[in-house]
């Protein structure tokens, strides 16, 4: 480390530096010690902060950072917790709500309601035939219990993603400054890995309540919906908007009877999109104790079961045929502009 | 003279952030190629003064980019003008309020668009109500409105129709329907028939004027068709780089342009036409009517029929009558006189 002794010598931060014992020193330096000459590194090391450190103490570690960072946290986890906790519960009821009226319902009774419900969205009847037989192939293999979980998980999740999602996607076409903030938060949501969400939720809350994983799915399942509500009522021509005000609309005529289902397709898709990011997360979310398919997928992780997490797997390849394919037939059925095939 | 509707006093329009600091530049004379170069700022309007009759059809015509479609948005604000007031009976509609001028749009303007602008996922009906329910008429009212016009623009039996589902025609009529259901004073049509392949915009046209007979509506109208412009205006202004070239009665302007660039324009329509018979007979001065003449002709006649009638022969003569009484004559000569293009003079550079 001769150049950046150097360095800090040149500076004359040498006192400095050496102002407080160099207390730990690096394995390598150590051994070097023993041979009875000092370590003998790469001419010029790159500029870190463990590098920096071994020149002058007084260079806090890159460990020190990520010490920092949790430590930060901590601190500040009661006043969010205070915070977070009471605006969230209702997350964790709605969720287990849910989950027991699906697990409870007999499924003589839930698989015609769901079958009914696909037949009212998309007025398709094969599609209709595919949701009866599809849940009825997973309850043959014994996991309609798991499939009801996360068909739960996903329909709160989901639910509450367009709730908020679509209101912040209007708000955001409305004003360019709430969209430049927002679209690097949107990004970020979106590329930050699925597993360093878990991570400060576990901190927060308690990993046996089910708002634990109910905020990490929408936080990531939100993001499309908000995106596409944003972009669709932004790309209504102006032809319209122009029309709408040479007949003296206003802004909540606009809204409603123009943009809104003018945008409606890709408000739509992003709905679509936002049920499938939900039900991916909801594997994901299963390592903090989110029931369902996920657990048997994990399952055949951990243990190396091969049959039990293929089967859950396909199991949520057929959720997620049945809820794209109900969600498009409903899309297409909604929009009038276009002529239908 | 009828009574002014709307009166545009001093309207200038530049484009651009700094419209209002650069406005004077443009008052002390700077041109639109000057604007654009030094501030890179677009001048659309330029000192626009035009007196919009109550009842009649007013056309503004011009070349694309003249300003012509920013022109007609300002009547109704869709866009601001940087300068100049835009009166509407007397009243000013650049100081109203946001409220009061959705209100004026609501009660006093209805528009069509040259690209229809109909809602798509709204039916025929819905779409011809639209404007009486954005005014918070019942549904019942607005589609019993709607029926009505519908019918009138011949669309009787596509109420439950969508947009996508008609002809371009077809979409104009509703798009005109709608405006009439607004039952507005005034109408602003922004090239409403310009999208239109010929023969169906002859026919909406012959429609707006069988329309406007019987509602007698205060129609601006929009086009860069000068055909169109005399078949359908009462008062014509032609508009060029934002500025009013001329304007005043169709027929005056064919016989008497002002400007090359009219000269240019005038010079490729078919003047027997358009052309009647009272922008050229000789008004009966002393009361002597020539005693060979060969027949009674309308002051309103056009020139083509006129030559049709005389056979080509232009030795003739006809005494023209306006309604019941003499107010002419008409020499044949005189006629082929008129049909002589006037061309741009030699000084004056043509544009091609």
């Amino acid at each position: 480390m001769t150049l950046y002794d150097k360095l800090f010598s040149f500076l004359g931060l040498s006192d400095w530096c050496k102002s407080e014992n160099k207390a730990i020193i690096s394995l390598k330096d150590l051994s070097a010690q023993a041979a009875g000459k000092e370590a003998s590194g790469p001419f010029f090391p790159i500029p870190s902060l463990d590098n920096l450190n071994e020149s002058c103490s007084r260079v806090i570690k890159s460990r020190d950072v990520t010490n920092g960072i949790e430590e930060g946290f901590l601190a500040a986890k009661p006043a969010l917790k205070t915070v977070l906790d009471p605006i969230t519960q209702p997350l964790s009821w709605m969720l287990d709500g849910a989950l027991w009226v699906f697990e409870s319902t007999p499924w003589f009774i839930m698989v015609p309601i769901l079958v009914a419900i696909s037949w009212y969205a998309s007025h398709s009847r094969p599609v209709s035939i595919f949701v009866a037989i599809s849940i009825m192939l997973l309850a043959f293999v014994d996991h309609y219990d798991e499939t009801m979980q996360t068909l739960s998980i996903v329909f709160v999740c989901t639910t509450i993603s367009v709730v908020f999602g679509v209101p912040i996607g209007i708000a955001m076409s409305n004003s360019d400054r709430l969209q430049r903030s927002l679209l690097p938060l949107l990004d970020l949501l979106q590329t930050l890995p699925t597993f360093v969400y878990l991570i400060p939720l576990i901190f927060l809350f308690s990993v046996t309540e089910s708002k634990l994983y109910g905020i990490a799915i929408i936080l990531y399942a939100i993001v499309p919906v908000i995106r596409l509500t944003d972009l669709g009522i932004r790309l209504v021509d102006y032809e319209f908007i122009e029309a709408a005000n040479a007949f003296g609309m206003n802004d909540r005529q606009k809204l409603i009877r123009v943009k809104l289902p003018l945008a409606l397709p890709n408000i739509m898709a992003g709905v679509n999109q936002t049920i499938m990011m939900s039900l991916a997360m909801v594997v994901i979310a299963s390592l903090v104790s989110a029931p369902g398919l996920g657990v048997n997928v994990l399952r055949g992780i951990r243990n190396l079961e091969l049959g039990v997490g293929i089967i859950a797997g396909i199991g949520i390849v057929l959720l997620a045929v049945i809820l794209d394919r109900v969600s498009k037939a409903a899309l297409k059925r909604i929009d009038k502009t276009r002529p239908k095939d | 003279m009828t009574q002014t509707m709307v009166s545009l006093r001093g309207i200038y329009k530049i484009f651009g952030p700094n419209d209002k600091e650069l406005l004077h530049h443009v008052q002390n004379g700077m041109g639109k190629e000057e604007l654009m170069e030094k501030y890179k700022h677009i001048l659309a309007l330029n000192n626009i003064n035009i007196d919009i009759q109550a009842e009649k059809i007013t056309v503004v015509m011009g070349l694309s980019g003249s300003g012509k479609s920013t022109l007609i948005r300002h009547l109704n604000r869709l866009i601001e003008p940087t300068e100049g007031e835009i009166c509407l009976l007397g009243e000013d509609l650049t100081v109203l309020s946001e409220v009061d001028i959705r209100k004026t749009r609501q009660e006093m303007m209805s528009m069509v668009f040259q690209k229809f602008a109909l809602l798509p996922h709204e039916t025929v009906l819905k779409n011809v109500g639209m404007p009486l329910s954005v005014r918070g008429m019942d549904e019942a009212d607005c589609d019993k409105e709607a029926s009505k016009w519908i019918d009138r623009v011949g669309l009787k039996g596509y109420e439950d129709s969508y947009p996508w589902q008609l002809s371009g025609g077809m979409q104009q009529r509703v798009g005109v329907a709608r405006a009439l259901t607004a039952n507005t004073p005034i109408m602003l049509m922004d090239e409403a028939f310009s999208a239109l392949d010929p023969l169906i915009r002859t026919d909406i046209q012959d429609l707006l004027l069988e329309l406007q007979k019987e509602l007698q509506k205060t129609i601006i109208f929009i086009t860069h068709d000068l055909d169109e412009a005399l078949k359908l205006a009462d008062y014509l202004v032609i508009l060029k780089d934002g500025y009013v070239v001329q304007q005043g009665e169709p027929q005056h302007i064919l016989m008497n342009p002002n400007d090359p660039y009219i000269e240019d324009f005038v010079s490729d329509i078919n003047r027997a036409r358009v052309l009647r018979v009272r922008s050229i007979m000789a008004p009966l001065g002393d009361g002597k009517l020539p005693l060979d003449a060969h027949g009674e002709v309308d002051v309103n006649d056009t020139l083509e029929s006129m030559i049709l009638r005389s056979g080509g022969d232009t030795s003739h003569t006809y005494v023209v009558k306006d309604g019941g009484k003499t107010v002419g004559t008409l020499d044949m000569n005189e006629l082929v006189r008129a049909l002589v293009p006037r061309v741009a003079s030699e000084t004056t550079t043509r544009q091609s």
